[in-house]
Parts: structure tokens; sequence; C-alpha cells
């Protein structure tokens, strides 16, 4: 697609720039935030002051943003896994089987990501407060599921639809059961998408604020943690648990970076 | 969601099964009852009565009469709505343009093995957490934040940027955090359109610059039109921002007036009167039905004025 003639060209030389000046906003607030985690400035800003470990020592030592972190350690992984399960069974039967009322299911089961969380937030606290469950990790769990079972079920049925439908159809030929194909021929077929899912759903179970905020009640969750330390006071402990959040995401993106993108945009080589 | 195989290459599987509604079932069951429920009982809810602290099953008016009565007086909702609007939707011109932007650079000025890493590099930032970049943007943008303090010490003190909880902070805040979604939605419907076009447009002597308003941009239309409304919904949606950076009420052309997200929340902190915040949130989801309804039919009257 690029060759080489596009070299020296005004136009690509303004994209190279602009690529540049986007990167430095993307990045700046990363920077800034591992940045000022190791500085002495109580009120981040420049001239620098030298290097501290106290505000790690702040968060250790206090305790609360770190109970946060594992409430959210508790809450999100589990959250996932419930919800790539549900996706992986739905995925499977909306790519085999037909039916009707497919599209209209399809659409509903995408409606959770399109309603903004700040409606659906109030929603769950009219209805989990009915049955005194409000204020509960259990009913973030419960409302994550909702929230990320889409995003995950996309994953796995972009994977699913990547697979021959022949692949089962030998494996019934050969005596399988229905069942015994969709354990042995269709599982490990869609597994790099099923853990793609997996890790997309918990990041954004683990960045999920405005939900958690309306039905965590007293045991936040590390977003809603975070805000209320916010609003209350400029706290450089922030700096530090940022970081370390910052390399947790770190993490699940070099893991999907291996599994998710490749599905998505397909590899480098077939492009050009 | 819906690139299914064609039902043409499936004709040998078997219809009639048992896992058909087993493997259904968790999601429907999940929908229907943590989803749908939820979204039925705060519609009903918003007609509810609250009696000694307590949300009691009613069904009145009263909640909508109150909100309606002060709504640009006392306690000024549709103002919030208003500043809302605004705020959403320049919002999502910028980040839309902006990104757009990146999005041609990634596929047009980046060598095709390179993109992916591009691209890679673009979505990364989406993967922190969206309060703690907030809180970053605050240190950045505060009066003796980061930027100010790099004027003072170059030297330029006389000039400050004062736009930390002003609504500008939360665009800024906003953008940031709708970017990423952003470049890949115009990257994928920029990547869509058929290279041969691009290549016919420029051997039959085309510029650039024709072959971009010509082929691509007409395009990349429904790609466009698909971010900018995402970016309209969440922005209307999303109090963080708002309430972080904007301060609550942040100053703006329209006034020093909290966006209607952040006046849901705090309403709701300050009241816990959940029969009114119901009601508050019924009329946001009016509005945003009312939006993409006008996006749609602009959309629409311009696709046919064009083609």
């Amino acid at each position: 697609m690029i060759s080489a003639p596009y070299r020296r060209n005004p136009w690509i030389l303004a994209g190279g720039l602009w690529l540049g000046l986007a990167y430095a906003f993307m990045f700046l607030p990363l920077v800034v935030l591992v940045l000022f985690s190791f500085q002495k400035n109580r009120f981040p800003g420049f001239p620098l002051q030298g290097f501290t470990l106290q505000w790690y020592d702040k968060l250790f030592s206090d305790g609360t943003l770190l109970k946060a972190l594992g409430n959210t350690m508790v809450v999100s992984p589990a959250a996932a896994t419930v919800a790539t399960v549900i996706a992986f069974f739905a995925a499977y039967a909306f790519n085999r089987f037909t039916f009707r009322g497919k599209t209209t299911f399809l659409a509903l089961v995408t409606l959770p990501i399109l309603i903004p969380p700040l409606i659906l937030g109030v929603g769950f606290l009219g209805l989990l407060a009915r049955l005194h469950l409000s204020g509960t990790l259990f009913a973030v769990f419960l409302t994550h599921v909702v929230l990320i079972t889409a995003p995950a079920l996309a994953i796995i049925q972009l994977r699913l639809a990547q697979m021959p439908a022949a692949l089962e159809e030998a494996a019934w030929d050969l005596g399988a059961t229905e069942w015994q194909a969709v354990t042995k021929v269709v599982l490990p077929f869609a597994l790099p998408g099923i853990f793609g899912a997996w890790l997309l759903a918990f990041t954004f179970s683990f960045d999920e604020f405005i939900i958690a905020w309306f039905v965590s009640g007293f045991q936040p969750t590390l977003p809603v943690a975070i805000y209320s330390v916010l609003v209350a006071a400029i706290d450089p402990s922030l700096n530090a648990i940022g970081t370390i959040v910052f390399g947790i995401s770190c993490l699940v993106l070099i893991g999907l970076e291996l599994v998710l993108l490749p599905l998505l945009v397909g590899r480098p080589d077939n492009q050009s | 969601m819906t690139n299914t195989a064609s039902p043409s290459k499936r004709l040998k599987t078997p219809n009639d099964s048992p896992l058909k509604i087993l493997f259904l079932a968790p999601l429907g069951l999940w929908l229907a009852v943590l989803f749908l429920l939820p979204l039925a009982f705060l519609l009903w809810i918003g007609f509810w009565r609250v009696e000694n602290f307590q949300a009691v099953p009613a069904f009145s008016f009263g909640n909508y009469a109150e909100i309606f009565a002060s709504f640009f007086s006392k306690s000024r909702y549709g103002l919030a709505l208003v500043q809302s609007l605004w705020v959403a939707i320049t919002t999502a011109a910028v980040a839309t343009i902006l990104s757009y932007l990146v999005a041609l650079s990634i596929a047009f000025a980046v060598p095709g093995r390179w993109q992916r890493l591009a691209l890679l590099l673009a979505v990364a930032p989406f993967w922190s957490s969206y309060v703690l970049r907030l809180y970053s943007w605050q240190t950045i943008l505060s009066r003796n934040g980061v930027i100010n303090s790099v004027l003072k010490q170059v030297g330029l003190s006389d000039y400050r940027i004062d736009i930390i909880y002003t609504q500008i902070a939360t665009r800024i805040g906003l953008i940031h955090y709708l970017a990423p979604i952003l470049i890949v939605i115009l990257y994928v419907s920029i990547l869509a359109i058929d290279k041969v076009l691009i290549e016919a447009a420029r051997e039959l002597g085309c510029t650039r610059w024709q072959a971009f308003t010509r082929v691509i941009l007409p395009l990349s239309r429904f790609g466009l039109m698909t971010a900018a409304s995402f970016a309209v919904i969440v922005s209307l949606g999303d109090a963080l921002s708002g309430n972080l950076l904007g301060g609550g009420a942040g100053a703006s052309i329209i006034g020093k007036l909290p966006t209607y997200a952040s006046m849901i929340m705090s309403d709701y902190s300050s009241s816990t009167n959940l029969p009114r915040t119901s009601a508050l949130a019924t009329i946001l989801i009016a509005v945003m039905v009312l939006a993409l309804a006008f996006g749609f039919v602009a959309t629409d009257r311009a696709h046919r004025r064009t083609s």
C-alpha cells in the first residue's frame, strides 16, 4: 500500500508529525503519573525535587486503596470469568444455529454497552435495593457481568467465524457427540479468542466506575475508592497506586496485543 | 457482532439440537433479569414517591412535575441539560476530527508493517484507569500544575493556562478518554476502503487532496458518523470528567453550570431520593434517543443529497 515514492511527501510528513503530537497528548498523563509517584513534591509541578518512595510507603501503610484494589481483584476476575463462559456458549449458538429473532437477540446483547453506565447504575440500584443486594461486592459482580458480556461475545464470535464448519462436521462423522465436538474441537480452536475475551472483559470491569459507585456501598472497588480520595484532597499516593494499576494494565495490554489484535486487524503481512 | 458465517456454508449443520436453547439460556436469563428488569424498574421508580426517606411504590407524576417546575430556575436541571448537550456535541466534533486525522496518519503515513504497532500505541492509554487519568490531567492543568510550572520555569510567568474547573478541561478529559476508541473505529473504516479505488483515482490524475475529498472521505462517512454518535452518547453519560476536571459546575460559554450527568450524581449523593434520580435518568434517556434520531435523520439527508 505504501510504496517508495511516498517518502519525501509533505502530506506524509504532516501525518507523521500529527501522529507524534497525538502520542504526546495520549501519553502525557501516564508519564506525569509515573514521574510524580517518585517525586518529593507534595503538589506536583516543576522543578522536580528528587526521588522518593514515600508515597508508596504511605499507600501501603494506609491500606484503604489497597483494600479497594483487593475488592476489585476479587470482583473483576469473577465477573470476567462468568461473562466469558456465558459469552462462549452464546457465541457458539449464534455461530452455529439459525433461529428466529437472532438479530434482535444480538442487538439486545449489544445494548448494555450502548446505554450509558450512569443510567444503568441508577436502574441497577433501583432493582438491587428492592432485593436488598445493593451495597455489596456481589451486586457489583452481578451488574458487571451484564456490562462485559457483549465485548467478550464479540471477540469470541470473531474467532468462531474463522473456524471452518467442516472441522466440527468431521468430528461428528467420526462419531463424536455434539457436546464432545464442542469441548474437543470448538473449544480448543476458540481458546485464543476466549483468552482475549477474558482479558478485555476483565479490563472493562476493572476500570468501571459509575455502576460500582451506585451499587458498591461500603465495599468500594478501586476506581470508586480513588474517586473518593480525589474529591477530598490532593494525595500523591494516588500517583503510586496509579503506577501500580498502570503496571497491571501493561501486562493485560501485552496479553491482548498477543491475542486480540491479530484477530481484529489481521496479520500485518496480509494487509499490504 | 453480526459477522456470523453465511447460511450457505452451514447447510450441513443440524439446526435442531438441545444445545441451541441450552447455550443461549444463560445469556438470555442474565439479560432479562439483570438488564431489562433494572431498566424497566428505572422507568417505573420514576413514578414512585418518597415518604420518611423511603421510596414507596406509587404512580404519580410528582417527580416529573417537581423537576420540570424548577427546570430552568432553582435546581436548573434544564440548564444543566443544555450545558451537557453543548459540551457533548462540541467534544464529539473535536474528538472525531482529531481521531480521524490520527487514523488517516496511521493508515497512510505509517509503513504497512509498523501500522499495528502504531495502532497499539494509540490504543494503549485506554487500558489505564480513567479516574487516574483524570487525576493526572488535574495535576497537569491545575493552577500551579505541570503546565503552569513549566511556563514559569522557562520564564513565561506572564502566561498561565487557567482552564482547570472549566468545561474546556472537561472536554480535554473526555477527548483523552474517547480518542483510543474513536481511532480504532475510524482506522477500521479506513482499512475497509478498497485500495484499488484510491489507486485508480490517483492514476486517473487526481491529486492526493482530490483522492482524499472524493474517495476516502465519502467512503469513511459511515465510520465518522458511528464515531461521532458514540462520542456524543459517551460524553452525555459521563460524569467523571465533569466532576474532576470541570470541578462540578465548570465555567463555560453557557455559564457556571454542571453537566447533566454530574447533576444526577450529585443529586443522588446529596438526597438519596431514588425516585427523583430515576426520573432524571429517564429524561436523559429521552434526550439521548432524540439526539440519536436527530443525528440519524441529518445523516440520512446528507447521504441522499450527495448520492
